[in-house]
């Protein structure tokens, strides 16, 4: 296994709209071990997307350091970092294997190659027979699950999800839930995790990261003491609805201002 | 209530019979005077008798709308992407475009045929200046509709800005190509064809204009028919290359 910390150092990250300066991101600091499953939480619109572009390398913080494995963050490291977004973003003429052999494709890694491990990965999130579907021929749920698999396909130690299974109806949610847990329980990647369900945060987690209204700042830090694997039925325990409480007084506080 | 696939195709081919019936019936039945529009039958007679002067006039005018389409095609498409990629650019000349899509071309073709003579240049100026905007704005509106999702997505798996463009802007602006090459063949077929028409020495709109003044119309009407089977068969054409490029469509 890849030896993998993210690390965020004094992280602040302001966008210029008309003129003014507008902090979306104040003092970050976090730090997440190898193989920990993160979710990270707040109001809307405080910085949780941003935040996790930062890691991505998608953009460069105002100010601060994103670390990968001690190595600075400057710009999209693939291999070591995999993205999922909210929407599957697959591109709609390429079959689904193709879809997630992509990034490999990117780097020119041979067709043969490429295609088998994209095979792999799409066994692994539960697609397999599927390969030659066009995204149009599949369900939300499918369209997200072959976005893991592209996310996964380059073994990177970080998973980055932008609230990616937002977007779908609850049913599908609460199984690709299950499929994330089991498939990072296989992989143990280190995930970070944005969502604004308290109940997927709490449930998937390790650890919930609390962050406050625009500009965002780290009001809790939260550690789920459930144990593995998790199943439905803690969902309706005492320590469950303890965790989610807690993470809620701080979003109603933000969110009522 | 939606009718079956089988039935509309059914209705459409028994519309395309009515109106050959009536270009061939109305005229016989004296309903409308043979001098306005001869019957069909007539003006197909017409192009059979008189075969080797209307398949001469159309290297003369196939070549025209061949190098005007190649220009409009070309450097319309090229120049929507390039426009349509960028916001500023966008902002800048799209009112500027829009408003000399609005002035009537037309009004240019004397000064072309000034310019270039009574010769196919004069031709290929006109129509291609005549497609060229049109052509382009819809190139234009194509790029610019495309989400910037899938290029995030491509540059957060590592794909360089060359990459970007080959790999996914690209093909998903193959269907706004698609409708930008309908688009353009359409309008250069037409202005070729009216700029034949308002002072020419070949080609099939010249044979239509000099039958015209002769008041020979069956021989007018013989014309519009080549023409027809011109924008005709473009239209197939450009038909099925949509259905092809159909899958790249962003849903």
């Amino acid at each position: 296994m890849t030896r993998a910390l993210v690390a965020i150092q004094g992280v602040s990250q302001h966008f210029g709209v008309d003129g003014a300066s507008v902090p979306a991101l104040e003092d970050i600091d976090l730090e997440v071990p190898d193989g920990q499953f993160v979710s990270v939480v707040g109001p809307s619109g405080c910085g949780k997307s941003t935040l996790l572009s930062l890691v991505a390398g998608l953009r460069l913080p105002s100010r601060g350091a994103v670390r990968c494995d001690g190595e600075l963050i400057t710009a999209p490291m693939p291999r070591k970092v995999g993205m999922i977004f909210q929407e599957a973003n697959l591109l709609p003429w390429l079959s689904a294997v193709d879809n997630v052999a992509f990034p490999l494709k990117l780097r020119r890694v041979p067709k043969r190659e490429r295609l088998e491990a994209a095979a792999r990965m799409l066994e692994l999130t539960g697609l397999a027979g599927f390969e030659d579907r066009l995204p149009h021929q599949l369900s939300g749920g499918m369209k997200q699950r072959v976005a893991i698999a592209r996310g996964l396909v380059q073994n990177p130690a970080v998973l980055l999800m932008d609230e990616p299974f937002a977007s779908l109806d609850e049913q599908t949610r609460m199984v690709l839930g299950d499929e994330l847990l089991r498939i990072w329980s296989e992989t143990r990647k280190t995930v970070l995790f944005v969502t604004h369900s308290l109940h997927e945060a709490v449930y998937l987690a390790d650890r919930v990261v609390v962050l406050s209204a625009r500009p965002g700042r780290v009001v809790d830090d939260v550690l789920v003491d459930l144990p593995r694997p998790r199943s439905f039925a803690m969902t309706t325990g005492e320590r469950f609805g303890v965790l989610k409480d807690r993470i809620w007084q701080h979003i109603k506080h933000a969110e009522r201002r | 209530m939606t009718w079956p696939e089988r039935h509309l195709r059914l209705s459409q081919a028994a519309l395309y019979l009515a109106i050959l019936a009536a270009w061939e019936l109305l005229p016989r039945g004296g309903v409308i005077p043979r001098l306005f529009v001869p019957p069909l039958s007539e003006a197909l007679g017409t192009l059979v008798a008189d075969r080797r002067e209307y398949l001469g006039s159309l290297p003369t005018t196939f070549g025209e709308i061949l190098v005007s389409y190649v220009l409009v095609c070309g450097g319309g498409i090229a120049m929507g992407q390039l426009i349509g990629s960028s916001l500023t650019a966008r902002r800048m000349l799209l009112p500027v475009l829009r408003s000399a899509y609005a002035v009537p071309l037309v009004v240019l073709y004397p000064v072309m045929m000034v310019w270039f003579g009574l010769g196919s240049e004069s031709k290929i100026a006109f129509a291609s200046i005549y497609a060229f905007i049109p052509t382009m704005l819809t190139a234009v509106a194509g790029v610019a509709a495309l989400s910037p999702a899938l290029g995030e997505t491509a540059r957060a798996f590592g794909a360089t800005r060359a990459q970007q463009i080959l790999y996914v802007s690209l093909p998903a602006s193959l269907p706004s190509i698609v409708a930008a090459l309908r688009l353009g063949g359409a309008l250069v077929i037409v202005g070729v064809i009216v700029a034949q028409m308002l002072g020419a020495a070949d080609g099939l709109g010249y044979l239509i204009t000099r039958h015209r003044t002769l008041l020979n119309s069956p021989g007018v009407y013989a014309g519009i028919v080549l023409v027809l089977g011109i924008t005709g068969m473009h239209e197939i054409l450009l038909r099925r290359l949509e259905r092809k490029v159909a899958a790249y469509r962003q849903s």
